[in-house]
Protein backbone atom coordinates (compact mmCIF):
# COMPACT_ATOMS: atom_id res chain seq x y z
CA UNK A 1 0.00 0.00 0.00
CA UNK A 2 1.32 3.61 -0.92
CA UNK A 3 0.74 5.76 1.92
CA UNK A 4 0.48 9.57 1.40
CA UNK A 5 3.37 12.11 1.69
CA UNK A 6 3.14 15.00 3.92
CA UNK A 7 3.76 18.35 3.16
CA UNK A 8 4.98 20.71 5.50
CA UNK A 9 2.36 23.67 6.27
CA UNK A 10 3.73 27.29 5.64
CA UNK A 11 4.44 29.17 8.25
CA UNK A 12 7.08 29.32 11.26
CA UNK A 13 10.99 29.33 10.87
CA UNK A 14 11.65 27.29 7.97
CA UNK A 15 14.91 24.90 7.87
CA UNK A 16 17.95 25.32 6.33
CA UNK A 17 17.29 21.65 5.02
CA UNK A 18 13.39 22.26 4.47
CA UNK A 19 13.95 24.57 2.63
CA UNK A 20 13.13 23.32 -1.09
CA UNK A 21 10.79 23.17 -3.77
CA UNK A 22 7.45 21.96 -2.00
CA UNK A 23 9.25 20.80 0.94
CA UNK A 24 7.98 17.67 2.36
CA UNK A 25 8.01 17.55 6.03
CA UNK A 26 9.71 14.01 6.09
CA UNK A 27 12.87 13.35 4.28
CA UNK A 28 12.19 9.28 4.44
CA UNK A 29 10.45 6.68 6.10
CA UNK A 30 12.12 3.30 7.18
CA UNK A 31 10.04 0.60 8.47
CA UNK A 32 12.09 -2.34 9.79
CA UNK A 33 9.93 -5.92 10.40
CA UNK A 34 11.12 -9.15 12.22
CA UNK A 35 9.34 -11.97 12.55
CA UNK A 36 11.10 -14.25 15.16
CA UNK A 37 10.53 -18.23 14.49
CA UNK A 38 13.25 -19.29 17.04
CA UNK A 39 14.77 -18.16 19.47
CA UNK A 40 17.60 -20.61 21.94
CA UNK A 41 17.42 -23.48 19.22
CA UNK A 42 13.75 -23.92 19.90
CA UNK A 43 10.86 -22.97 17.83
CA UNK A 44 8.68 -20.07 19.12
CA UNK A 45 5.12 -21.44 19.54
CA UNK A 46 3.49 -18.51 17.61
CA UNK A 47 5.73 -16.20 15.27
CA UNK A 48 6.76 -13.02 17.34
CA UNK A 49 6.37 -9.70 15.10
CA UNK A 50 8.20 -7.10 15.85
CA UNK A 51 8.25 -3.31 14.08
CA UNK A 52 9.70 -0.12 14.14
CA UNK A 53 8.70 2.85 12.02
CA UNK A 54 10.66 5.62 12.00
CA UNK A 55 11.30 9.05 9.81
CA UNK A 56 13.46 11.59 9.46
CA UNK A 57 12.46 14.81 9.55
CA UNK A 58 14.31 18.65 9.43
CA UNK A 59 14.87 19.35 13.10
CA UNK A 60 12.78 23.08 12.80
CA UNK A 61 14.71 24.63 15.98
CA UNK A 62 18.42 23.89 14.57
CA UNK A 63 20.44 27.57 14.95
CA UNK A 64 17.98 29.08 16.93
CA UNK A 65 17.38 29.74 20.89
CA UNK A 66 13.66 28.52 21.26
CA UNK A 67 11.84 28.74 24.96
CA UNK A 68 9.08 27.35 23.72
CA UNK A 69 9.09 24.27 21.53
CA UNK A 70 5.32 23.98 21.88
CA UNK A 71 4.23 25.75 18.38
CA UNK A 72 6.53 23.78 16.15
CA UNK A 73 5.67 20.83 17.80
CA UNK A 74 1.76 21.48 17.37
CA UNK A 75 2.66 21.89 13.55
CA UNK A 76 5.08 18.95 12.59
CA UNK A 77 3.92 16.09 14.92
CA UNK A 78 0.46 15.80 14.47
CA UNK A 79 1.08 14.44 11.37
CA UNK A 80 4.46 12.69 11.38
CA UNK A 81 2.81 10.54 14.46
CA UNK A 82 -0.29 9.60 12.10
CA UNK A 83 2.06 8.75 8.84
CA UNK A 84 4.19 6.30 11.42
CA UNK A 85 0.94 4.67 13.21
CA UNK A 86 -0.30 3.96 9.68
CA UNK A 87 3.13 2.17 8.40
CA UNK A 88 3.88 0.16 11.86
CA UNK A 89 -0.19 -0.96 11.96
CA UNK A 90 0.29 -1.85 8.60
CA UNK A 91 3.07 -4.02 9.23
CA UNK A 92 1.60 -5.60 12.43
CA UNK A 93 -1.73 -6.29 10.97
CA UNK A 94 -3.45 -3.66 13.38
CA UNK A 95 -4.16 -1.50 16.66
CA UNK A 96 -5.03 -4.83 18.21
CA UNK A 97 -1.74 -6.89 16.99
CA UNK A 98 -0.16 -4.70 19.55
CA UNK A 99 0.81 -5.83 22.91
CA UNK A 100 3.78 -4.09 23.62
CA UNK A 101 4.88 -0.53 22.38
CA UNK A 102 7.64 2.17 22.47
CA UNK A 103 8.51 4.85 21.59
CA UNK A 104 12.25 6.43 20.59
CA UNK A 105 14.32 9.36 19.30
CA UNK A 106 17.68 10.54 17.21
CA UNK A 107 18.58 14.38 17.59
CA UNK A 108 21.44 15.04 15.12
CA UNK A 109 24.24 17.07 16.56
CA UNK A 110 23.27 20.41 15.81
CA UNK A 111 20.25 19.67 18.27
CA UNK A 112 19.71 19.64 21.45
CA UNK A 113 17.79 16.17 23.27
CA UNK A 114 15.39 18.66 24.23
CA UNK A 115 14.36 19.20 20.94
CA UNK A 116 14.26 15.02 20.27
CA UNK A 117 11.66 15.10 23.35
CA UNK A 118 9.54 17.78 22.33
CA UNK A 119 8.83 15.53 19.58
CA UNK A 120 8.26 12.45 20.99
CA UNK A 121 6.86 13.55 25.05
CA UNK A 122 3.52 15.12 23.49
CA UNK A 123 0.10 14.25 22.98
CA UNK A 124 0.19 14.79 19.14
CA UNK A 125 2.60 11.31 19.37
CA UNK A 126 2.05 9.82 22.49
CA UNK A 127 -1.87 9.72 22.84
CA UNK A 128 -2.32 9.32 19.46
CA UNK A 129 -0.37 6.31 19.20
CA UNK A 130 -1.88 4.94 22.93
CA UNK A 131 -5.56 5.28 21.14
CA UNK A 132 -4.85 3.47 17.59
CA UNK A 133 -3.75 0.46 19.57
CA UNK A 134 -5.97 0.35 22.66
CA UNK A 135 -3.29 1.38 25.17
CA UNK A 136 -3.51 2.57 28.73
CA UNK A 137 0.49 2.47 29.90
CA UNK A 138 3.19 5.41 29.74
CA UNK A 139 4.50 4.20 26.39
CA UNK A 140 8.40 3.21 27.02
CA UNK A 141 11.19 5.29 25.40
CA UNK A 142 14.73 6.04 24.55
CA UNK A 143 16.60 9.56 22.98
CA UNK A 144 20.11 10.22 22.33
CA UNK A 145 21.97 12.86 20.17
CA UNK A 146 24.04 11.25 17.16
CA UNK A 147 25.61 11.33 14.16
CA UNK A 148 24.05 9.99 10.99
CA UNK A 149 24.06 5.85 10.75
CA UNK A 150 23.93 5.64 15.18
CA UNK A 151 21.85 2.75 16.03
CA UNK A 152 18.73 3.31 18.80
CA UNK A 153 17.65 0.62 20.85
CA UNK A 154 13.81 1.57 21.28
CA UNK A 155 12.26 -0.56 24.34
CA UNK A 156 8.97 -1.63 24.66
CA UNK A 157 6.57 -2.61 27.29
CA UNK A 158 2.83 -3.97 27.89
CA UNK A 159 0.94 -1.38 26.02
CA UNK A 160 -1.94 -1.51 29.52
CA UNK A 161 0.06 -3.40 31.92
CA UNK A 162 3.35 -1.71 32.14
CA UNK A 163 5.05 -3.69 34.99
CA UNK A 164 4.42 -7.35 32.99
CA UNK A 165 7.59 -8.26 32.98
CA UNK A 166 7.22 -10.90 30.01
CA UNK A 167 6.61 -8.02 27.57
CA UNK A 168 10.09 -5.87 28.40
CA UNK A 169 11.85 -6.07 25.31
CA UNK A 170 13.85 -3.56 22.68
CA UNK A 171 14.16 -3.40 19.11
CA UNK A 172 17.55 -1.74 17.56
CA UNK A 173 16.67 0.79 14.92
CA UNK A 174 19.34 2.35 12.68
CA UNK A 175 19.31 4.69 9.47
CA UNK A 176 22.06 4.88 7.38
CA UNK A 177 22.27 8.09 6.84
CA UNK A 178 19.99 9.74 9.59
CA UNK A 179 20.16 11.96 11.24
CA UNK A 180 21.88 14.64 9.75
CA UNK A 181 23.44 17.39 11.70
CA UNK A 182 19.83 19.39 12.01
CA UNK A 183 17.63 16.55 11.19
CA UNK A 184 15.62 14.39 14.04
CA UNK A 185 14.63 10.61 13.51
CA UNK A 186 11.37 10.22 15.32
CA UNK A 187 10.52 6.21 15.47
CA UNK A 188 7.94 4.28 17.14
CA UNK A 189 8.13 0.46 17.69
CA UNK A 190 5.58 -2.24 18.38
CA UNK A 191 5.79 -6.41 19.50
CA UNK A 192 2.79 -8.91 18.65
CA UNK A 193 3.98 -10.83 21.97
CA UNK A 194 6.20 -10.93 24.55
CA UNK A 195 10.01 -12.24 24.52
CA UNK A 196 10.35 -15.67 23.39
CA UNK A 197 9.85 -18.11 26.21
CA UNK A 198 9.27 -15.20 28.42
CA UNK A 199 9.98 -17.49 31.86
CA UNK A 200 11.54 -15.13 34.94
CA UNK A 201 7.86 -14.61 36.64
CA UNK A 202 6.85 -11.34 37.70
CA UNK A 203 6.50 -9.33 40.99
CA UNK A 204 3.89 -11.47 42.39
CA UNK A 205 5.61 -14.53 42.04
CA UNK A 206 8.97 -12.85 43.12
CA UNK A 207 10.54 -14.04 46.50
CA UNK A 208 10.02 -11.53 49.37
CA UNK A 209 13.53 -10.37 49.97
CA UNK A 210 14.21 -8.12 52.90
CA UNK A 211 16.00 -5.30 51.27
CA UNK A 212 17.99 -2.83 53.90
CA UNK A 213 16.15 0.60 54.50
CA UNK A 214 13.39 -0.59 51.97
CA UNK A 215 9.98 0.89 53.49
CA UNK A 216 7.88 -2.05 54.76
CA UNK B 1 14.95 -24.94 6.04
CA UNK B 2 13.69 -23.13 9.47
CA UNK B 3 14.76 -19.57 9.35
CA UNK B 4 15.69 -18.00 12.77
CA UNK B 5 14.30 -14.51 12.10
CA UNK B 6 12.76 -13.43 8.73
CA UNK B 7 13.83 -9.55 8.88
CA UNK B 8 12.03 -6.55 6.23
CA UNK B 9 13.25 -3.49 5.56
CA UNK B 10 11.31 -0.45 3.71
CA UNK B 11 13.06 2.57 3.00
CA UNK B 12 11.26 5.26 1.54
CA UNK B 13 12.83 8.32 -0.11
CA UNK B 14 10.51 11.78 -0.24
CA UNK B 15 13.74 14.49 -0.13
CA UNK B 16 16.80 14.36 -1.95
CA UNK B 17 19.46 17.28 -1.94
CA UNK B 18 16.72 20.13 -0.78
CA UNK B 19 13.94 19.35 -3.05
CA UNK B 20 10.81 16.47 -3.32
CA UNK B 21 11.15 13.69 -5.29
CA UNK B 22 7.94 13.88 -7.67
CA UNK B 23 7.46 10.49 -6.31
CA UNK B 24 8.45 8.59 -3.49
CA UNK B 25 11.15 5.88 -4.17
CA UNK B 26 10.86 2.82 -2.21
CA UNK B 27 13.59 0.57 -1.54
CA UNK B 28 13.22 -2.86 0.28
CA UNK B 29 14.92 -5.86 1.53
CA UNK B 30 13.88 -8.97 3.06
CA UNK B 31 16.32 -11.40 4.26
CA UNK B 32 16.00 -14.94 6.02
CA UNK B 33 18.47 -15.87 9.21
CA UNK B 34 19.19 -19.71 9.43
CA UNK B 35 21.34 -22.21 10.22
CA UNK B 36 24.21 -22.89 7.80
CA UNK B 37 23.53 -25.93 6.78
CA UNK B 38 27.64 -26.81 6.53
CA UNK B 39 28.56 -25.47 9.85
CA UNK B 40 30.24 -27.50 11.97
CA UNK B 41 31.36 -30.22 9.38
CA UNK B 42 34.32 -29.30 8.45
CA UNK B 43 35.79 -28.59 4.88
CA UNK B 44 32.83 -29.90 3.01
CA UNK B 45 34.22 -30.14 -0.97
CA UNK B 46 30.57 -30.62 -2.70
CA UNK B 47 28.15 -27.87 -1.78
CA UNK B 48 25.71 -28.79 -4.40
CA UNK B 49 23.30 -31.29 -2.70
CA UNK B 50 22.53 -29.30 -0.11
CA UNK B 51 21.90 -25.82 -2.37
CA UNK B 52 20.15 -27.64 -4.64
CA UNK B 53 17.63 -27.98 -1.76
CA UNK B 54 18.09 -25.29 0.32
CA UNK B 55 18.54 -22.33 -2.76
CA UNK B 56 14.89 -22.72 -4.48
CA UNK B 57 13.52 -22.87 -0.98
CA UNK B 58 14.58 -19.31 0.14
CA UNK B 59 13.99 -18.20 -3.41
CA UNK B 60 10.38 -18.79 -2.36
CA UNK B 61 10.51 -17.71 0.92
CA UNK B 62 11.89 -14.48 0.45
CA UNK B 63 10.69 -12.99 -3.08
CA UNK B 64 7.18 -12.95 -2.05
CA UNK B 65 7.78 -10.94 0.75
CA UNK B 66 9.85 -7.99 -0.89
CA UNK B 67 7.27 -8.01 -3.53
CA UNK B 68 4.37 -7.43 -0.59
CA UNK B 69 6.45 -4.96 0.89
CA UNK B 70 6.41 -3.03 -2.17
CA UNK B 71 3.78 -0.79 -3.42
CA UNK B 72 5.13 -0.13 -6.70
CA UNK B 73 6.89 -2.90 -9.33
CA UNK B 74 10.92 -3.12 -8.60
CA UNK B 75 12.95 -1.26 -11.19
CA UNK B 76 16.13 -2.64 -10.06
CA UNK B 77 17.56 -5.51 -7.62
CA UNK B 78 20.30 -7.06 -6.26
CA UNK B 79 21.03 -9.87 -3.47
CA UNK B 80 23.10 -10.44 -0.43
CA UNK B 81 24.99 -13.33 1.13
CA UNK B 82 26.60 -13.01 4.48
CA UNK B 83 27.99 -16.06 6.23
CA UNK B 84 28.76 -16.14 9.96
CA UNK B 85 32.05 -15.84 11.56
CA UNK B 86 32.44 -19.76 11.86
CA UNK B 87 31.25 -20.35 7.95
CA UNK B 88 33.08 -19.94 5.11
CA UNK B 89 32.01 -17.05 1.80
CA UNK B 90 31.75 -20.11 -0.16
CA UNK B 91 28.93 -20.72 2.05
CA UNK B 92 26.85 -17.92 1.45
CA UNK B 93 27.92 -17.47 -2.01
CA UNK B 94 26.63 -21.26 -2.77
CA UNK B 95 23.20 -19.97 -1.45
CA UNK B 96 22.74 -17.55 -3.77
CA UNK B 97 25.20 -17.60 -6.75
CA UNK B 98 22.87 -20.04 -8.38
CA UNK B 99 20.01 -20.02 -10.53
CA UNK B 100 17.77 -22.48 -8.33
CA UNK B 101 17.26 -18.69 -6.04
CA UNK B 102 18.16 -15.98 -8.28
CA UNK B 103 15.35 -17.08 -11.22
CA UNK B 104 12.78 -16.37 -8.26
CA UNK B 105 12.98 -12.90 -8.20
CA UNK B 106 14.28 -12.65 -11.66
CA UNK B 107 10.73 -14.12 -12.84
CA UNK B 108 8.49 -12.44 -10.12
CA UNK B 109 9.46 -8.93 -11.24
CA UNK B 110 10.36 -9.88 -15.09
CA UNK B 111 13.88 -9.35 -14.68
CA UNK B 112 16.06 -11.04 -17.35
CA UNK B 113 19.77 -9.55 -15.96
CA UNK B 114 22.07 -10.53 -13.55
CA UNK B 115 21.79 -9.87 -9.84
CA UNK B 116 24.12 -7.98 -8.99
CA UNK B 117 25.21 -9.09 -5.34
CA UNK B 118 27.23 -8.66 -2.07
CA UNK B 119 28.62 -11.28 -0.28
CA UNK B 120 30.78 -11.47 2.91
CA UNK B 121 31.65 -12.83 6.47
CA UNK B 122 30.33 -10.93 9.07
CA UNK B 123 30.38 -10.42 12.81
CA UNK B 124 26.42 -10.37 14.05
CA UNK B 125 24.93 -6.44 13.01
CA UNK B 126 27.95 -5.85 10.27
CA UNK B 127 26.59 -3.56 7.71
CA UNK B 128 26.78 -4.38 4.00
CA UNK B 129 25.95 -2.73 1.09
CA UNK B 130 23.81 -4.21 -1.44
CA UNK B 131 24.31 -2.98 -5.09
CA UNK B 132 21.26 -2.69 -6.92
CA UNK B 133 20.99 -2.74 -10.98
CA UNK B 134 18.13 -2.45 -13.58
CA UNK B 135 16.53 -5.28 -14.21
CA UNK B 136 16.40 -6.23 -17.79
CA UNK B 137 19.16 -3.43 -18.61
CA UNK B 138 22.40 -3.21 -16.65
CA UNK B 139 23.85 -0.28 -18.10
CA UNK B 140 21.25 1.84 -17.37
CA UNK B 141 22.49 4.05 -15.08
CA UNK B 142 20.09 6.19 -13.37
CA UNK B 143 19.50 2.70 -11.70
CA UNK B 144 22.78 2.00 -10.04
CA UNK B 145 22.47 2.72 -6.58
CA UNK B 146 23.09 0.47 -3.36
CA UNK B 147 21.41 0.22 -0.04
CA UNK B 148 23.16 -0.46 3.19
CA UNK B 149 21.87 -2.73 5.50
CA UNK B 150 22.21 -4.01 8.87
CA UNK B 151 20.51 -6.52 10.51
CA UNK B 152 20.32 -6.76 14.33
CA UNK B 153 22.29 -9.26 15.71
CA UNK B 154 22.61 -11.70 12.49
CA UNK B 155 24.61 -13.64 11.33
CA UNK B 156 25.78 -15.71 14.52
CA UNK B 157 28.98 -17.29 13.93
CA UNK B 158 27.01 -20.41 12.84
CA UNK B 159 24.07 -19.45 10.54
CA UNK B 160 24.25 -17.75 7.13
CA UNK B 161 21.54 -14.58 6.41
CA UNK B 162 20.32 -14.90 2.47
CA UNK B 163 18.50 -11.45 1.75
CA UNK B 164 17.29 -9.67 -1.60
CA UNK B 165 16.78 -6.05 -2.70
CA UNK B 166 14.78 -4.35 -4.45
CA UNK B 167 14.15 -0.41 -5.57
CA UNK B 168 10.73 1.07 -7.48
CA UNK B 169 13.05 3.37 -9.16
CA UNK B 170 16.42 4.67 -10.03
CA UNK B 171 18.45 7.39 -7.99
CA UNK B 172 16.59 10.10 -6.66
CA UNK B 173 17.01 13.18 -8.90
CA UNK B 174 19.27 10.91 -11.36
CA UNK B 175 20.48 13.14 -14.09
CA UNK B 176 23.71 11.39 -15.44
CA UNK B 177 23.77 11.07 -19.38
CA UNK B 178 22.69 7.37 -20.58
CA UNK B 179 25.17 5.05 -21.35
CA UNK B 180 25.95 5.04 -25.16
CA UNK B 181 27.56 2.15 -27.24
CA UNK B 182 30.63 4.76 -28.16
CA UNK B 183 32.02 5.22 -24.99
CA UNK B 184 32.53 1.44 -23.74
Amino acid sequence: MQHTSIVAETGGPVPRNGAGPKARLVRKHVLVVEEIELDGGRAVPSTLRRAAAAAVIANPWVGTVTEDLGPAVTRIVPAVADALIARLLQALGGGAAVEAFGKGVLVGLDGEVEHGAAVIHTPHLGDRYRHRVGGSSVIAFAERRAGAGASLLIPMWHKTEATTRSHYQAMELRVPDAPNADEIVVALAAASGPRPFARIGDRRTDPVLAVEGAPA
Amino acid sequence: MSPRKLVTLVEEVQREGDRDLAGPLYMGFVAAVFKNPWAGQGFVEDLGPVLDELAPELGALLVPRLVAALPAPVEAYGKAGIVGLAGEVEHASALIHTLRFGNHLRAAVGGTTLLPSVEKRSAPGGTFDIPLKHITDMTVRSHHQTYEVRVAEAPHPDEILVGVAGATGGRPHARLAEFRADEA
